[in-house]
């Protein structure tokens, strides 16, 4: 990764980190499921394309995404100067390294029980 | 792994792993400490046992229940003077506390009979109130006592009454912990799904993971009444038990702890389709989030707007005055479980204070996961602690402040650091804007006391000061302070009042007009 992408994937991690729960649910599934739903739909806020959750579980992953957009908006005025295709490229290393950080290089034991 | 080794648990090797120092550049696949394991034999824990999980801690919040411990009376030892899960009736779950008394004979000759007696007694005793849960503890579970059979004869003989049974004795799990499990999915096993609410609201909650402690829900509830929410029911602070029997019809579980509740709400999601959002109750800018995310998720986001302004606008400069006096203080942030993460990153950006430490007593690595992700470089964690790595540790970290709960809180003391109660608080609620105020208050209040900076001097060891005056708070807080904040005329100091929660009860809540594009 190139030194400024990777320092803008980190600041956006940092705010995950400190501020967002979703990403810390209790079982590998459940984080995957979580974490591609919601950086998903992030994403495509980001480019201004619509999202129209319909089930209710659309709609929590929902809420959680449209306030992750706007906090990203409101703190980092970069994202703003990034096009399209930009923000996807973006957004899918945030995507790969908020998995590694939460799943595949977790070191919580308990993400691959088999009950909940 | 940055693990870091106590001098006074050299003895016992596995407790290495189980505490480590957040350095520069480390992140989770690098740091985090052993959890929920069985406490190492020769380390004295500061954990509860897995009934006092399952019954002190979520069990008896619930207000309009007589809550029976199935044992020796020893095992309610947790109750009146440790607990501040109040109700809004009149504390009917902290006034009373009911054990069968189990003794020496019946561990030979049966304890059944002695609690069908008791069960009957209780009812009488108290006619008005209908409803029981029975807890197992060690002794009657090893005894074979069969509490259910008791409790089907009971609601056979006296119809009106309803009984939950709680089979979590003392020894099912390493700590506290495996009772809240144990409860969280008896619970939905044996009631959710057996009465049918009334539903008053296009928007309708389940608000899960939240005790009551100091009032923190009724804060909480007033906010969600102001948007036209309905808590249908509150898993279990001032939570009523018939409301919990009816969570299946929830539109959204709000959930607070999740530590010990993402159970129940695990399984809402499976079994009943409910989702679950993860929210959090401390704090002026969580808080805010969380109540827009609630209150989007029903497409009324203008409400929980309104809402924000006005309580932002009423408090913010009252927790400005405090975050001017706390900049920089240093706190071991050494909660039970869900707190360390609740508060480790917040109370950093809105009180200025610096976290050089989070513990957790029965936390998962999960919750160390969310406690270690929200604190600073530097943070040392630690698993399951015992008292002298406690000690151990605020002799290296020299902390201003420690909060904790009341038995390393008074230890802590004894060295000279002040407490606060991490669990009951101190003159809380703090949840909610006010209560984020209240507890700012508290803090500053515990590191600038006049008088425990005089406790702290050891008149065999210390120079006492006999050319010194009375001091006060201000004097203390305020001596470094720039002009412009000491006198600054936007800041102030709490202004509320002694008792925030009372007058929630009478309040008047706004009537909207049903939408159509409410969730179903
Ligand atoms: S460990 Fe067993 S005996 Fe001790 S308080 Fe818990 S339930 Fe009672």
């Amino acid at each position: 990764m190139e030194d400024v992408t990777k320092t803008r994937v980190e600041q956006l991690i940092d705010y995950i980190m400190k501020n967002c729960l979703w990403q810390f649910h209790s079982r590998n599934w459940d984080r995957k499921r979580q974490n591609e739903n919601i950086l998903g739909m992030t994403t495509k806020l980001l480019c201004g394309e619509p999202v129209t959750p319909e089930t209710p579980e659309d709609k929590c992953y929902w809420v959680d995404a449209f306030c992750l957009a706007e906090a990203y908006r409101e703190r980092h005025p970069w994202l703003a100067t990034l096009g399209v295709d930009q923000i996807r490229e973006l957004m899918a290393k945030l995507h790969e390294q908020l998995d590694f950080q939460t799943i595949t290089g977790s070191l919580n034991e308990e993400l691959s029980d088999q009950h909940y | 792994m940055p693990y870091h080794e106590f001098e006074c648990s050299k003895c016992i090797p596995e407790r290495k792993q189980h505490a480590v120092t957040k350095g520069p550049g480390e992140d989770l696949t690098s740091c985090l400490p052993k959890g929920y394991l069985n406490t190492i034999p020769g380390s004295i824990s500061e954990r509860g046992c897995a009934y006092c999980g399952a019954k002190h801690v979520i069990g008896t919040p619930m207000k309009d229940v007589i809550h029976l411990s199935h044992g020796p009376i020893g095992c309610t030892y947790d109750t009146w003077q440790t607990k501040r899960y109040i109700s809004d009736n009149g504390n009917f779950q902290l006034k009373y506390t009911f054990a069968t008394d189990v003794r020496e004979k019946h561990i030979v000759f049966g304890a059944e009979k002695l609690l069908k007696q008791n069960i009957i007694e209780a009812f009488q005793q108290f006619p008005d109130i209908k409803r029981m849960t029975i807890y197992q503890t060690c002794a009657t579970a090893l005894i074979g006592d069969d509490i259910n059979a008791i409790a089907e004869e009971v609601m056979e003989e006296l119809p009106d009454v309803d009984i939950f049974i709680c089979n979590s004795p003392g020894f099912a799990g390493p700590s506290q912990s495996g009772g809240h499990h144990k409860i969280n999915i008896a619970w939905i096993n044996q009631k959710v799904g057996t009465v049918e609410p009334t539903i008053t609201s296009d928007y309708v909650i389940n608000y899960v993971g939240e005790y009551n402690i100091q009032g923190d829900q009724e804060v909480m509830q007033d906010f969600f009444k102001r948007m036209g929410i309905q808590v249908l029911s509150t898993f279990t602070g001032n939570g009523s038990y018939d409301d919990l029997r009816a969570m299946h019809k929830a539109h959204l579980n709000v959930l607070e702890c999740a530590r010990s509740a993402e159970y129940i709400c695990n399984e809402l999601r499976v079994r009943y389709g409910i989702p679950r959002l993860d929210i959090d109750g401390f704090g002026f800018e969580p808080l805010s989030q969380s109540l827009r995310k609630v209150a989007m998720f029903f497409g009324i986001q203008d409400r929980a707007e309104a809402i924000i302004a006005e309580e932002t606008a009423r408090w913010k400069p009252e927790l400005d005055w405090y975050k001017e006096r706390l900049k920089g203080k240093k706190v071991c942030l050494w909660p039970g479980g869900s707190k360390l993460w609740h508060w480790a990153h917040v109370i950093e950006e809105e009180m200025g204070l610096k976290v050089v430490s989070v513990y957790t007593k029965f936390g998962h690595q999960g919750d160390m996961e969310k406690g270690i992700a929200r604190c600073g470089e530097d943070a040392l964690a630690i698993d399951d602690p015992n008292e002298l790595e406690g000690l151990e540790a605020l002799e290296m970290l020299k902390p201003d402040i420690i909060f904790t709960g009341k038995r390393p809180g008074e230890v802590a003391k004894k060295v000279g650091v002040p407490y606060l109660n991490a669990h009951a608080y101190h003159n809380g609620p703090y949840k909610g804007y006010e209560g984020w105020v209240r507890f700012a208050r508290d803090i500053y209040n515990a590191i600038y006391s006049p008088i425990h900076q005089l406790a702290a001097l050891d008149i065999s060891r210390d120079p006492i000061p006999t050319d010194k005056g009375f001091v006060t708070q201000r004097m203390l807080s305020d001596a470094s302070l720039p002009e412009e904040i000491r006198a600054s005329t936007t800041l102030r100091q709490y202004s509320g009042a002694y008792d925030s929660v009372t007058p929630l009860r009478d309040k008047t809540y706004p009537t909207f007009d049903s939408r159509p594009a409410a969730a179903e």
